[in-house]
């Protein structure tokens, strides 16, 4: 006892700042980190770039092309109309966010942007960049939010082949590039097939483009397997527009939860 | 400030700004973590600055100092990516290994030695983490890779740029920690 106490007069503050320490860090990790992303946007705030920047790099062929897309959007919302399919729903735009950060760590492919609940981003929206589908929200603060790349291995999305409808879903590798994997054994798929997100994807808004199949492997078990070029350049994007969008299902549910739902 | 100077113990002010400069350090390594500035970016790897930290804590303190440290900076770094698995184990055992290294007499304090140090501490940082994605990958059936092969395939690359992205730049961050240290307390902490 006497030695305890001894140890605990001698080690009394060390022991104290030790477990202040760990405390706060833990503290830290529960808040996803809240208080240094903050800090980062604020000191990065001088070196970020303007939305008017963006808007002087476009040039007017992308601009035909958005007023020709916009057209055959336009008729191919009529056409559908007629034949009395669900309206797609056209995707809305929160807010053009630049990207302030990368990953804070080698294995996960995130970004960090430089709006957050401030601007109305919330977690589940989806982001895209000039080519296509870049990721989604992941956590939020004030005045940042962090996205997961589709290039990262969690992210697995529902896909399917613009040309043929077969439908799959990829996974990132960490790079620009993500394995698709079909459902079915024989799909109707050739390099340089446009790859888009299907209906059935839960996390993600259909028909928005992810990029081109590069190369085929038929033998792969148990279903093929199509290596695919993503069609964002990830490495030198700069900027992302947020999308508003509320996963279709609690995809944070324990699995058992989701059955349930389908049953019902 | 001579160095030599004796003196006696840390007084109030000198203890405030000993943790002003350690916890400021720690944060301006958590700031620099997001950042790709050029010369700071190989395949898209940046180095890893909170290893070099806890090399530089660890160096001159025991082995339990090393390890607190490992625990705090990992738990500081899954805030900022994602909880599991943790940057935690690796960051330990990199604290108890410095501390280890250098008390055994292996490794002097220069700057090539932390450099060399360094670069093995990453290597055995990314291993850590690729071990525990592949025990989740053995154990859970959700696993995030698709095999075993694109794991280590992936972790040869990344933990060889770290590797050599941190030992180059450790001495930045080593020196001015170390002179610090050295000054405040001069016999050699504790």
């Amino acid at each position: 006892m006497f030695t305890l106490r001894r140890w605990w007069d001698k080690n009394a503050l060390k022991a104290g700042l030790i477990l202040l320490a760990i405390a706060t860090a833990w503290g830290v990790r529960q808040t996803n980190g809240v208080f240094i992303s903050e800090t980062y946007q604020l000191l990065t705030r001088p070196f970020q770039s303007q939305p008017s920047a963006k808007e002087q790099v476009e040039n007017a062929y992308v601009l035909e092309l958005q007023q020709r897309v916009i057209e055959l959007e336009n008729q191919n919302q009529g056409l559908r109309e007629l034949v009395d399919e669900n309206k797609s729903s056209k995707l809305q735009t929160t807010t053009m966010a630049a990207i302030i950060g990368r990953s804070a760590d080698n294995w996960w492919q995130q970004i960090t942007i430089g709006k957050g609940t401030q601007a109305k981003v919330k977690v589940g929206d989806i982001a895209t960049g000039s080519g296509g589908l870049v990721g989604r929200v992941i956590s939020t603060t004030p005045h940042t939010a962090r996205i997961l790349l589709l290039s990262d291995p969690s992210s697995q999305i529902g896909v399917k082949i613009s040309r043929s409808r077969s439908a799959g879903y990829i996974q990132g590798q960490s790079g620009e590039r993500a394995t698709l994997k079909f459902f079915e054994k024989d799909p109707d798929v050739k390099p340089g097939d446009v790859i888009v997100t299907s209906s059935f994807s839960r996390l993600f808004p259909q028909d928005i483009p992810i990029g081109r199949v590069s190369t085929i492997n038929s033998d792969a078990s148990p279903a093929p397997e199509a290596l695919v070029q993503l069609s964002v350049p990830i490495s030198n994007l700069e900027w992302v527009s947020i999308h508003p969008f509320t996963p279709k299902q609690d995809v944070d549910a324990a699995p058992a939860k989701i059955v349930t739902d389908d049953v019902l | 400030m001579n160095p030599y100077r004796p003196q006696p113990r840390p007084n109030a002010r000198q203890h405030f700004w000993n943790w002003f400069v350690t916890i400021g350090s720690v944060l301006l390594c958590l700031l620099v973590l997001p950042m790709r500035l050029p010369g700071m970016d190989v395949l898209g790897v940046g180095p890893n600055w909170l290893l070099i930290w806890v090399v530089a804590w660890s160096i001159s303190r025991t082995a339990l100092d090393g390890a607190i440290a490992g625990l705090t900076l990992g738990l500081l770094q899954d805030s900022l990516t994602a909880p599991a698995p943790t940057h935690a184990f690796g960051l330990i055992i990199a604290g108890v290994l410095a501390s280890r290294l250098q008390q055994r007499r292996f490794m002097q304090e220069d700057l090539v030695s932390v450099a060399l140090i360094v670069f093995g501490l990453a290597l055995i940082t990314e291993t850590t983490t690729a071990v525990q994605l592949s025990a989740q990958y053995i154990f859970d059936e959700d696993s995030l890779y698709k095999s075993l092969g694109a794991i280590w395939q992936y972790h040869q690359r990344v933990a060889l740029s770290s590797a050599i992205l941190s030992s180059l730049w450790a001495p930045a961050l080593y020196y001015p920690l170390k002179r610090w240290w050295e000054r405040l307390n001069p016999k050699g902490p504790k």
